[in-house]
């Protein structure tokens, strides 16, 4: 295993104006600037006008950029992100929106076996520079087709760039980033780190973002907290609560090293194994599907690189291969809250 | 109609035969004595637009390189047509380094940026993009459209709807074209869709729509006339349907014993017809026939060396052009 | 010295009561006049409020404090 020459991106501290932004807003901002700075930039999906999504993605943008760069689309997810296609091989920066990662199955031929293959199968001379923002996750009962991750699936398949900030500063690096990328990136935002007023937030959905436009790189995790006791390893929501029990077990002499991985394809397996070199212990939590999935990756990335690394069997907190549930009480059951991650690092540190 | 377009149509159609007839043959040079889909030079599925000719001239004679086509599984006539290289879209059949994807897509996977022409093995599934890069032409001010090109089948597949509705809705510059060879693989039209005409369904998204019935080139060469002005003058899309005749089977190796028209189609053959028609009309005579197919012949044979003599892409580089 | 006023987002029920649900700033942070300082909510429609005057802020409620509208929620000297 070769050591990284160049560490991880570690959360940069505030500026000096600290001025604070939600998640969604750091979004927005990172997209307004992109649209300022470049004419070819637009932005279409459902809702994302006048109502400025329904996860607060585009709030302002109409009003600020006109019905020619903020489109309301019918709800035809193959037409429209099918069209997103088109304009960015022929030279646009589109963004398109998919307002629910659940609603993937409409429209997938488009993701998978267009955007994502169309590079590839031209062997490299049609580019296809876009943007699939989609909100994803769980938490206030919104059920079982409303409320999935579903990034081990995007993941899976080839051709397509995946990020999943999980905070305010990264959340407007990482838009800026994966519109000036000729790629397709998709953009997962959970709908609990955005801040929203009407959703219950965690605090660190409010932080400092610089006000001038900066990139996130995408394919470089961030170590957000050092420790030395045990790495874990997770991405969005969770990270916030890995980071919340962190703090809770510091006062029971527990410390956690905890890598918030930011994208996952690229994924930046070096930053994992340098961590699990260090701690010899590893938990991945993963709000997606337990089996076939992220956590089953960054797992296999440890197992095939250097087993001995380990000195106690990998742990994963994720959700079970279940329909997430509506009633409050299951859906809680399968989430992976902070009442499991902290059961499991028990589990894993007196392994 | 002047002589000299007539002469372009049937060069074209016929330029578009003499390649169908080259892959045909050396398609099925090495699979030989028994059809083995993944042997010899040319593996996989092949989908031969024999037959189809007409949609193509017709249609692509109004555009230039700077209009997008989309097309489908069965793609080489309006590739053809549109003015791909046929160099590279036969390494590309090939496999080849020098093919228009590097040997990466095939022949179902033809990307040629130089003509926005494009093409997708997931039928119904080309109309989408089409919007997107009219939608590119339009916001730059151009004139330029999006041909997108799909078969009756496709015709009821949710991407069609979907961006029949969409274009219509935002006036895109889109000409809509349905091939209907009466064939979705082995099921006719009559059996899986519910109208006579897609373009009766054309009514239903706001846009004219038209049927040539007779797989006339002239025919398809004056409706799409139409079309492509309407799209041009900013009126937005049109549906052009064609019934036409697909000669040879879905696939190479497709048995067809679920057809029960096979012994007319040598009689439909489109080429056949407006060969007879021009000499009829004494716009072409036996030297012209012999001139034009020569050159058809030596144009595609030289295309068919160049990809036979093209390298192989290196197995190492397999994972190469994932990502720009 | 100026008052920061919880906006009024509701014409329908213009005494009713909404939800201080985001600070930007901290207490006795300097402030901008146009800074956006918080973010409030009146049943499902949510609102900016962006301080009308620079200096330090003085908050008078907490996030999540039930508030109605078009009462101080700060004070800025």
């Amino acid at each position: 295993m070769t050591t990284t020459e160049t560490p991880a991106t570690t959360a940069p501290a505030p500026t000096t104006s600290g001025r604070r932004l939600t998640t969604a807003k750091a979004m927005v901002e990172g997209i307004a600037q992109e649209m300022e700075r470049d004419p070819s930039v637009f932005y279409l999906g459902e809702d994302v006008g006048a109502y400025g999504g329904i996860f607060s993605s585009t709030t302002g943008l109409l009003e600020r950029f006109g019905p020619e760069r903020v489109l309301d689309t019918p709800i035809s997810e193959s037409a429209f992100l099918g069209l997103a296609i088109g304009a960015a091989v022929e030279g646009m920066r589109p963004i398109a929106e998919l307002m629910f990662v659940d609603f993937f199955g409409v429209c997938m031929d488009q993701l998978y076996n267009h955007m994502a293959k169309i590079h590839y199968e031209s062997g490299g001379n049609v580019r296809v520079p876009m943007v699939v923002t989609t909100a994803v996750g769980g938490g206030y009962s919104d059920g079982a087709q409303h409320s999935q991750c579903l990034w081990g699936t995007f993941a899976h398949l080839p051709g397509m760039k995946i990020v999943v900030p999980s905070t305010p500063y990264d959340a407007k690096g990482l838009m800026t980033a994966a519109i000036r990328d000729d790629n397709p990136v998709v953009y997962m935002f959970h709908k609990g780190v955005m801040g929203l007023p009407w959703m219950a937030k965690n605090p660190r959905a409010t932080a400092p973002v610089p006000e001038e436009a900066y990139e996130v790189p995408i394919g470089r995790a961030a170590v957000v907290r050092e420790g030395h006791d045990a790495t874990v390893v997770t991405v969005s929501l969770s990270v916030h609560h890995a980071l919340d029990v962190a703090e809770e077990l510091a006062g029971d002499g527990i410390d956690l090293e905890v890598v918030d991985l930011r994208s996952l394809k690229p994924l930046d397996r070096e930053t994992v194994l340098t961590s699990v070199a260090k701690t010899g212990k590893l938990l991945v939590i993963d709000e997606d599907y337990l089996s076939y999935g992220l956590s089953g990756e960054i797992a296999a990335t440890v197992a095939e690189t250097d087993p001995g690394l380990l000195r106690s069997p990998v742990r994963r907190v994720a959700v079970p291969d279940v329909p997430i549930p509506y009633a409050r009480p299951l859906e809680y059951a399968v989430l992976p809250t902070r009442d499991r991650i902290r059961e499991a690092v028990h589990q894993l540190v007196r392994a | 109609m002047d002589d000299s377009l007539r002469l372009n149509l049937y060069r074209t159609m016929v330029l578009i035969r003499v390649f169908e007839e080259a892959i045909l043959r050396e398609y099925h040079a090495d699979k030989r004595p028994a059809f083995d889909i993944g042997a010899g030079a040319v593996p996989g599925e092949m989908h031969l637009s024999a037959g189809q000719e007409p949609v193509a001239a017709g249609v692509c004679t109004h555009l230039t390189a700077e209009d997008a086509v989309t097309a489908t599984h069965r793609p080489h006539h309006l590739a053809i047509a549109h003015g791909v290289s046929l160099e590279k879209m036969a390494a590309e059949i090939f496999g080849r380094e020098t093919g228009l994807g590097r040997g990466r897509g095939g022949h179902m996977h033809l990307f040629d940026p130089d003509t926005h022409f494009s093409c997708s093995g997931i039928i119904a599934e080309g109309y989408p993009p089409a919007l997107g890069q009219a939608f590119a032409f339009r916001r730059r001010g151009t004139d330029r459209i999006a041909v997108a090109v799909t078969g009756e089948g496709a015709a009821n597949q949710g991407a069609f709807h979907e961006s029949l509705n969409l274009a219509a809705l935002w006036r895109l510059p889109v000409v809509f074209v349905v091939e209907d060879n009466d064939w979705g693989i082995s099921v006719p039209r009559s059996a899986s869709t519910c109208v006579t005409s897609n373009a009766i369904r054309a009514a239903g998204y706001d846009m004219p729509g038209e049927r040539v019935e007779d797989n006339s080139v002239e025919a398809v060469y004056e409706a799409a006339g139409r079309a492509v002005a309407r799209a041009r003058a900013g009126e937005g899309p049109s549906l052009l349907e064609v019934h036409t005749l697909r000669m040879w089977g879905h696939f190479e190796g497709d048995a067809q014993a679920y057809r029960n028209d096979l012994e007319g189609v040598p009689g439909r053959d489109p080429i056949a017809t407006y060969e007879h028609a021009l000499r009829s009309a004494g716009v072409l005579d036996d030297g012209q026939v012999k001139t034009i197919n020569e050159e058809a012949v030596a144009r595609v044979e030289a295309a068919i060396d160049f990809a036979k003599n093209s390298p192989e892409p290196a197995p190492e580089t397999a994972t190469e052009y994932v990502f720009a | 010295m100026t008052e920061v006023l919880f906006p009024q987002l509701s014409d329908e029920d213009p005494d009713g009561e909404g939800v201080l649900a985001t600070w930007f700033v901290d207490e006795g942070a300097t402030v901008a006049g146009g800074d956006l300082i918080a973010e409030v909510m009146v049943e499902k429609v949510t609102g900016e409020v962006r301080a009308p005057a620079s200096g330090a802020i003085h908050l008078t409620v907490s996030e999540d404090d039930v508030v109605r509208q078009r009462s101080v929620i700060a004070t800025i000297f």
